[in-house]
């Protein structure tokens, strides 16, 4: 039999690590495309904010990856406490750490497109409050994970934690709307940017652009997951 | 049923110790008189709105400390003692219940006290206690359950505080605006649905607990 | 362990303070030269600056993960 072991060059091997890789390749050549077409593609006016619409390529999709990463990190979570495997608590654990790495990305070029289009950085945005209270929400997740010496605990605390907060979270993203009115596009009071949208050309970026954000930020988190399960074999050898 | 009656039980023994200790109850009476005394004392009377902003914040501040002592005061033994003789179900189910119990009074004091000390602007009463009370039972559900994990942590409460602020949030903006219409006499269109709101996250906060808490147990 | 976590701690608190510091400044001189500038060319400067944001956010998050496992290297060899 040729296997992984005896024989590093067999060719189903190859076949199979092209398998394993194709999602990376994937994601860089949609990025590519994003960016050269973000940049290229005509935009529709919409509002003030002129040219700064090719924003949606790159701001929207922040907020996308770091919903995706929460949602990979309580599913991790949650199979932590059905079987109580360590790698689940890793995995849970470095999706949040990414997680709140592309929120924190997502919050500071939101709140810059902001100065530019609303006059202020800072708003009651009910978006704007979601994402800072998650951000909030899993900052103190990791803040809990770090108060414990004894890693077993850590990981099943932490995972109830995680849980509770998640479930709430998703109820809260429908409260919140439903108090202030939303500045993003699409709400009660402002035109949504697909309406605008008459010859298809930014849903043409839009979707590539959200696909190849959400693949990087899964590229870094298996690199992270990979990281961790190392350093955590290291600690028990 | 025998559920039920360890739950009660469970409750009764707690009010017993509260009755013949007093600590809790008068600590934070204590609490609440001076931290309205002190809100007195630097802006007198403030206004309508202002008015429910701090009294929510007292709220929230009175929750956390209240709540915080629930798990503090079981000594590692007695847990283990619950442990042994109940289900964890029936263990959380007292201690929600117990906490709402206290809440709910620790509630109508900080009322009493908000109203002596910095007037007196509602203009529907019954309709602002009935909002305290629901606000209330939300806030001691959630800080129950955060208890309990922060008790695992080390008994921390500074990460209580942490690891509540964010989930409290948008519930405490919620309260604030559903009692703000205690203030005016018009009639709000609307409220309905945020009374439904509050209920549906009280329940979704009871169902986690439930289901949460025997995973936390096991130590 | 703890001093890994906290630098990253300190990075995100100084990457928001940095950025409440710089919109602080924008307020204040609403037509100085950096905001006549994002303003110029439809705002397109914005979109750039977005990136550059989004960039820098990645490569620092690069640079941290590189050192990690730099370290968890030397590890492995100072045990074998």
């Amino acid at each position: 039999m040729v296997s992984d072991k005896t024989c590093r060059f067999a060719p189903n091997i190859v076949d199979k690590k092209m398998a394993k890789h194709w999602w990376k390749a994937l994601a860089v050549i949609l990025l590519l495309y994003t960016i050269i077409a973000g940049f290229l593609v005509k935009v529709p006016v919409i509002e003030n904010n002129q040219q700064s619409t090719r924003n949606l390529f790159f701001h929207v999709p922040m907020w996308v990856c770091m919903y995706t990463l929460f949602t990979i990190s309580v599913v991790n979570s949650l199979l932590y406490l059905t079987k109580y495997d360590l790698k689940k608590d890793i995995r849970a654990s470095c999706a949040a750490n990414v997680g709140v790495l592309f929120g924190l990305m997502g919050f500071v070029t939101g709140s810059l497109w902001a100065t530019y289009t609303w006059g202020s950085t800072i708003t009651n945005d009910p978006k704007q409050i979601a994402t800072a209270v998650a951000l909030l929400i899993y900052l103190a997740y990791l803040v809990l994970r770090m108060s414990f010496t004894d890693i077993d605990k850590r990981a099943r605390v932490s995972a109830i934690y995680n849980i509770f907060a998640f479930a709430l979270l998703i109820p809260l993203t429908y409260i919140i709307p439903r108090m202030v009115d939303s500045l993003h596009p699409g709400s009660a009071t402002s035109p949504g940017f697909k309406s605008k949208d008459t010859d298809g050309t930014l849903m043409m970026v839009f979707y590539p652009a959200f696909t190849g954000w959400t693949l990087l930020s899964i590229w870094i988190y298996t690199l992270l997951a990979r990281y961790k399960r190392l350093e955590l074999k290291n600690i028990f050898k | 049923m025998p559920a039920l009656h360890q739950t009660l039980t469970l409750v009764k023994k707690d009010l017993v110790l509260e009755l013949r200790q007093k600590y809790a109850f008068y600590g934070i009476l204590l609490y609440i008189i001076s931290t309205v005394f002190v809100i007195n004392m630097m802006m007198g009377k403030p206004e309508e709105q202002i008015w429910n902003a701090l009294f929510w914040v007292v709220q929230l501040f009175v929750s956390v400390n209240a709540i915080a002592k629930s798990f503090m005061q079981e000594s590692r033994g007695r847990l283990l003692y619950f442990y042994s003789v109940v289900h964890p179900r029936c263990f959380i189910a007292a201690k929600l219940l117990y906490n709402i119990l206290l809440m709910a009074i620790m509630s109508i004091i900080a009322l009493v006290s908000c109203i002596v000390f910095l007037g007196n602007p509602i203009i529907k009463v019954g309709y602002f206690i009935g909002v305290v009370m629901l606000g209330g039972i939300s806030l001691s559900l959630l800080f129950t359950m955060l208890a309990a994990i922060a008790a695992q942590a080390n008994q921390n409460a500074a990460l209580m505080a942490i690891m509540g602020f964010p989930i409290m949030m948008p519930l405490l903006m919620m309260l604030s605006s559903i009692s703000r219409s205690a203030f005016v006499p018009v009639y709000q269109p609307g409220l309905l649905n945020m009374f439904l709101l509050l209920a549906g996250m009280d329940a979704l906060i009871i169902g986690l607990a439930m289901i949460l808490f025997p995973f936390l147990w096991k130590d | 362990m703890i001093n890994r976590r906290t630098s990253y701690f300190l990075f995100t608190l100084v990457l928001l303070f940095t950025s409440m510091l710089a919109k602080a400044q924008q307020q204040n001189t609403e037509t100085g030269p950096v905001n006549e500038m994002l303003r110029s060319n439809g705002k397109i400067y914005v979109v750039v600056a977005v990136l550059v944001i989004i960039f820098i956010g990645i490569i620092l998050y690069l640079i941290r993960l590189d050192r990690k496992i730099t370290k968890l290297e030397h590890q492995q060899q100072s045990k074998s």
